[in-house]
């Protein structure tokens, strides 16, 4: 094999970037659910596909812009997410004896539950691959590199959502409280922190910020309601990766990841992508259960 | 024994189906034993051990490929045997790979590899044999295959039986209630995970390899379908693993409503199942089989013992600490 000359390098590095950023907001998502809450969402992708459903169906219906939907489907999958908290998780939370009990009921739950969201959404849609083209034009890096515009948008878009949560769990008092309840969810009880009020919140932000990845996802690729499921293996390889409870570890974790998909598919096939993903997942697993960025 | 002779009559009349009922009614009765057959070899490891196997797909797939690439050539009994003993094989391999992960990791992990195999596969199938799919050849006869189901179905009730009164089963429960207190009183937890983890293997695995054959077509993606364990899961749940009666009960019921459902309405046969899946661990912890011998105070068969911190039966218990229990401290 000849060297890759760098101007593929530059293209497959971005490609990794933007992938792996989509990755670490889908994975800080489901970290505030399982790291903080043992609520292990095995449903969390199918959350970023009803975000992507949301946004194809504003567009299509009303001509609005992906951006501008961008508010409009976090706002509505938090409330989802609280409404879902109430129904289900609050009981289960309330009634499970130990963490394990809860880790096992949960995951068994949102098993149930993926399958009903992604039904209802083959109810509404059909299961026809569905997309729109949003920026598809080209823009030139230099050095003979083109992305199209649509690419930019979203890395922008996630390089300011991680940002954002970043400030927000580091300067505000919401945030100290998360990180407080990351590291002792008993002694976090014990100085007042109010975890009923919290919890139901950490889990609406968790389903907002997988349905906002749903939207990026939708500018870029085609729909499909089986879209969701990669989604969440993804997730649970970038926690695993990052460690768990970790915010920094998944961004980390995200666009390692990213990378490792990126140019694994690129030096053999496409449809060796989600070998690649099991793959590394089983891999640190048995490896590194704790995560490979854990001390 | 009248109970004994009861259920012997009843295999019995099983046995002499396909000579009274017609093809349909056969082929329903296949897709019952089946899920049974699945749920209660799920429900002999993962209940007693609370450690969650989602690999059911990933072992049914390993026995489908058995007789895909076997039958011509084997005897369709050594095509069942090699499809036990390659699950059981590979359940073995994973169950000593994964003994230092928790139970949702355990959970995760086993979805993974299944999903792992079914692509490795495929990929195999596709720069190997440049092919995506395989024929069938010369399947066996329905009554063959109905036939060999029972006798599946009715050796995997004999084992869970078989398990629950063993040293290994009392292992599993131990594991189950508190894996490093049981392994402080001398129980190998090691061993008796990977033991149980592979027995149910080997029942999925030739379950898997008599079933598919039906399909005339094997393919990964109907082969390793996450659809099969996620019934099985729900079947083993909404039954209740701790007693014999309640997946046997519960996949008889599932597999007639998925036929009156799944065909007409399949979207909404799929909601429905998903909810009921919820709702059986929000609302029946110990499944339909536990509300029942509650009411008539039978024991339990299989089941881990309490934990020191289980809520008495019908009281519910909060989780969190007392502090959290008082006024509210906004």
């Amino acid at each position: 094999m000849s060297l890759p000359d760098p101007g593929l390098l530059l293209d497959l590095a971005a490609t990794s970037v933007g992938v792996g950023g989509i990755y670490a907001v889908v994975a800080i998502g489901l970290n505030l659910q399982y790291g903080l809450m043992r609520i292990m969402n095995v449903a969390h992708g199918e959350f970023l596909m009803v975000g992507a459903y949301l946004a194809y169906a504003l567009r299509t219906a009303t001509g609005m812009g992906p951006l501008w939907a961008l508010p409009l489907v976090a706002g509505a999958l938090f409330l989802l997410g609280l409404a879902l908290y109430a129904l289900v998780f609050r009981r289960l939370v309330r009634t499970s004896p130990s963490q394990e009990a809860l880790e096992g009921r949960s995951l068994i739950a949102c098993f149930g539950l993926a399958f009903v969201i992604q039904n209802l959404v083959l109810l509404a849609f059909g299961a026809d691959l569905r997309g729109y083209q949003y920026l598809a034009r080209p823009l030139s890096l230099g050095a003979g590199v083109l992305i199209t515009a649509n690419r930019v948008v979203v890395f922008g878009v996630v390089a300011l959502l991680t940002a954002g949560l970043v400030l927000i769990l580091r300067a505000t008092l919401v945030g100290k409280a998360i990180r407080a309840m990351l590291q002792a969810p008993l002694g976090a009880l014990l100085v007042g922190i109010d975890t009923r009020r919290l919890h139901p919140l950490c889990f609406g932000v968790g389903l907002a910020l997988s349905g906002m990845a749903g939207v990026l996802v939708s500018m870029v690729y085609q729909l499909s309601p089986a879209m969701g499921q990669p989604y969440t293996i993804t997730a649970l390889i970038v926690i695993t990766l990052g460690g768990m409870g970790s915010m920094l570890g998944s961004l980390v974790g995200g666009v390692m990841l990213g990378f490792v998909e990126t140019f694994g598919t690129q030096l053999t096939s496409p449809s060796t992508r989600m070998l690649f993903a099991y793959g590394t997942l089983v891999l640190v697993l048995l490896v590194r259960p704790r995560g490979v960025l854990a001390r | 024994m009248t109970r004994g002779a009861l259920l012997l009559a009843a295999v019995a009349a099983l046995a002499a189906l396909p000579w009274l009922a017609s093809p349909f009614l056969l082929s329903l009765a296949m897709a019952c034993l089946m899920y049974a057959g699945l749920a209660v070899s799920w429900s002999f490891f993962s209940g007693p051990s609370r450690y969650l196997s989602l690999g059911v797909s990933a072992f049914f797939g390993l026995g489908a490929y058995c007789s895909a690439w076997g039958l011509p050539a084997l005897p369709w009994p050594a095509a069942l045997l090699l499809g036990a003993a390659i699950a059981a094989a590979f359940a073995t391999a994973v169950g000593l790979l994964t003994l230092r992960l928790s139970g949702a990791q355990f959970a995760v992990i086993t979805f993974g590899l299944g999903e792992l195999v079914k692509y490795a596969v495929t990929w195999v199938e596709k720069s190997l044999f440049g092919t995506v799919g395989r024929i069938v050849a010369d399947p066996p006869q329905d009554r063959t295959v109905y036939l060999t189901l029972l006798v599946l179905a009715v050796s995997a009730a004999l084992a869970y039986r078989a398990v629950a009164r063993s040293r290994l089963g009392l292992a599993l429960r131990g594991i189950g209630a508190d894996e490093l207190r049981a392994a402080t009183l001398g129980v190998d937890a090691r061993q008796a995970r990977v033991m149980g983890f592979a027995l149910s293997a080997a029942f999925a695995g030739a379950i898997g390899a008599a079933a598919s054959v039906r399909w005339t077509y094997v393919d990964p993606r109907t082969a390793f379908d996450p659809f099969i364990v996620f019934q099985t899961v729900l079947i083993a749940m909404v039954g209740g693993p701790a007693r014999l009666g309640g997946p046997v009960a519960a996949a008889v019921a599932l597999t007639l409503l998925a036929e009156l459902l799944r065909l007409r309405l399949p979207y909404l046969y799929m909601i429905v199942l998903g909810t009921l899946l919820v709702l059986s661990v929000l609302f029946l912890p110990d499944g339909l089989s536990g509300l029942w011998a509650a009411r008539r105070g039978t024991p339990r068969l299989n089941e881990p013992a309490p934990e020191p911190g289980d809520p008495a039966p019908g009281r519910p218990v909060s989780m969190a600490p007392p502090a959290a229990r008082g006024p509210d401290h906004a």
